[in-house]
């Protein structure tokens, strides 16, 4: 990997965000706050380092798929070292605790360490909020255009082009789709805000709930998160957009053209059955367990499976005293996540899918060993080398659960915080189970064990093997 | 599926069982206890019915299709006859004789006997002796049957390179059959020997000596090898029970002389250190977080470790109380389990090896997109197939384990004890956490997650598939 030719394009970068940070600046300015100056601080240091590192001599050989993987798991490594600025130089937390508030923003997972958020000044509310709307750009780009490109995770499906195109080659049709992607963020965006000021919630609120539901992240401006609001309205408002933001951006991008082809993607129908079954099942649990009245069961599990299956994380009841059976079911959920293409994170139902068609091939061939059969998703087959990257997905995403579950407990963490707060962290979800649950936030946890799950967000949302590389020598040589 | 024959097998081994069930009846005259005319009963049914079955069912030619319903069928009908003693002496109703009957035969080792000490010794040998019937069943099945059906990646055990028919495997499994049965009997004898050497009754030695080897775990005494508090007999039963968790075919290539092959082998060497690890970890875990001195600690992680990673489920202390740490090491042994070719269950050591190499065979792949890289292992090329049938097999039983503890969570289970004991049960371990603690039995149970447990020990058992085949419609046509 040459490190002088990506540096430049992570420079690039930084300097687009310092630009972005001028919208907390106005807020600041607007509300006269005195952390005006901290952001001028922030966008001068962020916008000088971009450049110093843009400016990195670059020999003009062009990008190969690994320097793509570099720009990509290096970049949103040093893009939240600079975006965690504001909060560290506001004195609003400590360095690591900064760091990884930024990451939770910037991978839309929404696990927080603020214990206390209504207290915060709006100027730092509005970019907590704002970094995860980037991030969830960053990511619809990441997964409709760069992924498929460097065929992670058998993400190369969604790969327009034959196999093994050249990062060079992808540049203008990325440029085209980004753009359109943008549109539909960007016209979502306006809607949903709309919508949630008629329910009442003034502009700054909706604005930053606007922008954690469609990058499915969940950072709230309220403490008691949605439940704050108590009003079906504005639960209905978000169930919609964070459904809408757990499918896969292509297919809102036809529905604007005018093509409604929702029912004709395999993936969208199995996201869809998974959400309502889990619906189903929730509400008898808490009908029979808690509520004793079906409206409300209704109402609260809808919320909250949604919230979770889409891995924003947002929450209107405690739902770490749900009973075990709806508990683990919300868990389950976590690692499922929401479509490829989205913002969402997990596993993807795409991938689980492929991986129970693929159970099934395997129980078939054993009755008839001598079929050659192809996995197919409506019309298409799935070829053998998607598959084989979709079981290594599987299995990294397995391995990182258990060793980073493993790490929490040797540092006397309890099993199901532990467990939850794994599967939160690197399913981009935000709130988990047990001391990591809705009500409470990260914020006790000791430095080590947050320097871990930062490390599960970052894994997670680059699907695990854009950052593994980065640990195989053979990576780093030029 | 030819029913015929599989029926014709069965009745096969059930004449073997009713003959063995000779053994007890020897030990109950000799104790004079008035339980012997059950085993005398017993014995007629379950021989008369096999003679029955071989007679009326005529053997036809066996294909390898038909070995998944002899197997699945044989684990299913035979602890049914196996479980009739428990029922006639009026000591259990039929679902918990049938729990610890499969329990028995699959050597998991999980029991719904409270007080086992007031039972009589006819009883508790029989309990102990189809662990050791099913031990030998195993060693068969993991070295020559599942092999030649390709379960799970197993036919990287087979010598010959592709797609062996059962019929000419007859002549190979005998010889290597018979090889096998003499290692297994010696190492019962030496056992038996030693133990009493130690100071142990030839009665409990004998009945430890079956439950270690097969890696079972059903005591005597209710406090389980506690009760003795002898370091001796702690070394021996630890020294079987490791022998009974590596590759039997291992110690043949030991017994021809060449005790180096334990030290070519990956798997093995794999498996040590994994124990090394956690034996380490787990000691400094009790050392300081339960001050005991370090002698104490590890004394009581070695037995304890070794015993859930061998699937046996012997204790010596009430790990349930150990740290969460120390709890979650051995929730991973017992999902991790033992080497391929020895009595032990769950994932197998070999599995976990080959999947490691699968993710970061995914990780090199993405470094060098256009480079093939093949699998080794022993310095063997490993096919494909191989490494789907691994996949495949982890995948399922990841999906098994995860769907089973969300049905005994339904039945109203904490979290802990819901996926300890699917996770000891499907692993062949035995005793769990929290209510299904070392310390405590099954018993509690209702009627169906009894029920589930009897399907998750077949299930771990069998290798997954091999059971799942039968629940396929097409598997029935002839």
């Amino acid at each position: 990997m040459r490190l002088r030719s990506v540096l430049p394009i992570v420079g690039k970068i930084v300097m687009m965000m310092s630009i972005g940070m001028i919208i907390p600046l106005l807020c600041a300015l607007y509300y006269r706050e005195k952390e005006i100056i901290v952001f001028i601080a922030c966008i001068g240091i962020t916008f000088l380092s971009g450049y110093f590192l843009s400016r990195i001599k670059e020999k003009d050989i062009g990008l190969r798929l690994i320097e793509g993987l570099a720009v990509v798991s290096l970049g949103w490594a040093i893009l939240t070292a600079f975006g965690a600025l504001p909060f560290y130089l506001s004195g609003t937390l400590g360095y690591i605790d900064s760091y990884f508030e930024t990451m939770s923003g910037f991978t839309t997972t929404g696990a927080t360490v603020i214990s206390n958020v209504e207290i915060l000044p709006k100027s730092i509310l509005l970019w907590r909020a704002f970094i995860q709307w980037i991030g969830g750009m960053g990511i619809i780009v990441l997964a409709v255009a760069v992924l498929p490109a460097l065929s992670i995770g058998g993400m190369q499906m969604f790969d327009a082009e034959a196999p093994g195109p050249k990062l060079d080659k992808l540049k203008p049709q990325m440029k085209e789709t980004a753009k359109i992607l943008y549109g539909v963020y960007l016209l979502f965006t306006g809607i949903e805000i709309i919508l949630l000021l008629i329910g009442g919630m003034n502009l700054f609120d909706s604005t930053c709930h606007t922008f954690c539901t469609l990058a499915t992240g969940g950072f709230s401006t309220k403490n008691a998160s949605i439940g704050y609001y108590n009003s079906p309205y504005i639960e209905a408002v978000i169930i919609l957009f964070m459904f809408l933001s757990g499918v896969n951006f292509m297919l809102h991008y036809n529905l604007l053209r005018g093509k409604i082809n929702y029912f004709k993607d395999k993936e969208f129908i199995f996201y869809l059955v998974v959400v309502l079954s889990a619906i189903i099942l929730m509400t008898f649990d808490l009908f029979y367990n808690v509520y004793g009245n079906i409206i409300d069961s209704v109402r609260y599990a809808s919320f909250q499976v949604t919230s979770i299956i889409t891995t924003t994380g947002f929450a209107t009841a405690n739902f770490d005293l749900f009973p075990s059976f709806s508990r683990v079911l919300l868990l389950i959920l976590m690692f499922i996540g929401g479509c490829a293409g989205s913002t969402g994170g997990g596993i993807k139902n795409i991938r689980v899918l492929i991986i129970l068609k693929y159970l099934y091939r395997e129980l078939y061939q054993y009755i008839h060993p001598n079929a050659i059969l192809s996995i197919k998703v409506g019309e298409d087959s799935i070829q053998e080398d998607i598959l084989k990257d979709i079981m290594g997905f599987f299995i990294g995403y397995i391995v990182i659960f258990v060793i980073a579950t493993a790490l929490l407990t040797a540092y006397g963490i309890d099993i199901i915080t532990a467990i939850s707060s794994v599967a939160a962290t690197q399913g981009n979800v935000g709130p988990g189970l047990g001391l990591v649950g809705p009500m409470s936030t990260y914020a006790g946890l000791s430095p080590f064990i947050k320097i871990v799950l930062t490390f599960c967000m970052w894994v997670g949302r680059l699907e695990i093997f854009t950052v593994m590389v980065l640990f195989v020598p053979d990576f780093w040589r030029e | 599926m030819r029913v015929r024959s599989v029926l014709h097998i069965l009745g096969q081994l059930l004449q073997i069982v009713g003959l063995s069930m000779i053994i007890p009846l020897l030990w109950g005259l000799y104790y004079r206890e008035t339980e012997s005319w059950i085993f005398i009963f017993c014995i007629l049914i379950t021989f008369l019915f096999g003679t029955f079955l071989k007679l009326v069912f005529e053997m036809e030619d066996i294909r390898l299709i038909e070995g998944f319903g002899v197997v699945s069928l044989c684990w299913i009908i035979i602890p049914i006859f196996g479980a009739l003693p428990f029922i006639l002496s009026g000591e259990l109703n039929f679902i918990d004789a049938y729990f610890e009957s499969i329990s028995g035969f699959t050597t998991t080792g999980a029991s719904v006997i409270n007080n086992v000490e007031i039972l009589p010794k006819c009883i508790l040998f029989w309990r102990s002796f189809t662990h050791w019937l099913g031990g030998i069943g195993i060693v068969v099945l993991a070295l020559i049957i599942l092999p030649a059906l390709s379960v799970g990646g197993r036919q990287i055990f087979l010598s010959e390179p592709s797609g062996p028919k059962l019929d000419k495997l007859k002549p190979q499994v005998r010889e290597v059959g018979k090889i096998i049965y003499s290692i297994y009997i010696f190492f019962t004898a030496t056992q038996i020997i030693l133990l009493v050497l130690a100071g142990m009754s030839l009665f409990d030695a004998s009945c430890h000596s079956f439950a270690a080897l097969a890696t079972g775990g059903f005591s005597t005494k209710n406090a389980s090898i506690g009760f003795y508090n002898s370091p001796l007999i702690e070394g021996i039963i630890i020294l079987f029970m490791f022998l009974g968790a590596t590759s039997f075919s291992l110690h043949y290539s030991a017994f021809k002389g060449k005790f180096k092959a334990y030290l070519k082998d990956s798997e093995f060497l794999l498996y040590v250190s994994i124990l090394g690890i956690a034996i380490l970890t787990v000691t400094l875990d009790l050392t300081y977080n339960l001050h005991e001195n370090i002698l104490l600690s590890f004394r009581h992680a070695i037995f304890n470790i070794i015993s859930i990673s061998s699937t046996t489920g012997y204790a010596t202390t009430d790990f349930n109380l150990w740290p969460d740490f120390s709890r979650m090491v051995l929730l991973l042994l017992m999902l991790v389990g033992g080497c391929a070719g020895g009595t032990a269950g769950a994932i197998k050591v070999i599995r976990i090896l080959l999947l490691f190499k699968i993710g970061l065979r995914e990780i090199y792949r993405i470094i060098h997109p256009n480079a093939f890289f093949s699998i080794k292992l022993n310095g063997k090329k490993i096919s494909e197939d191989v490494l789907q049938g691994v996949s495949g097999f982890y995948i399922f039983y990841m999906v098994t384990f995860a769907l089973c503890s969300l049905l005994m969570l339904i039945f109203g289970n904490d979290f802990i004890t819901s996926i300890s004991s699917v996770a000891a049960t499907i692993g062949g371990v035995g005793p769990g956490f929290n209510l299904v603690g070392p310390m405590t039995t099954y018993s509690f149970l209702p009627s169906i997650p009894k029920i589930i447990l009897c399907f998750c020990m077949l299930t771990g058992r069998l290798e997954v598939f091999t059971l799942f085949v039968l629940f396929s419609p097409s598997y029935w046509k002839e």
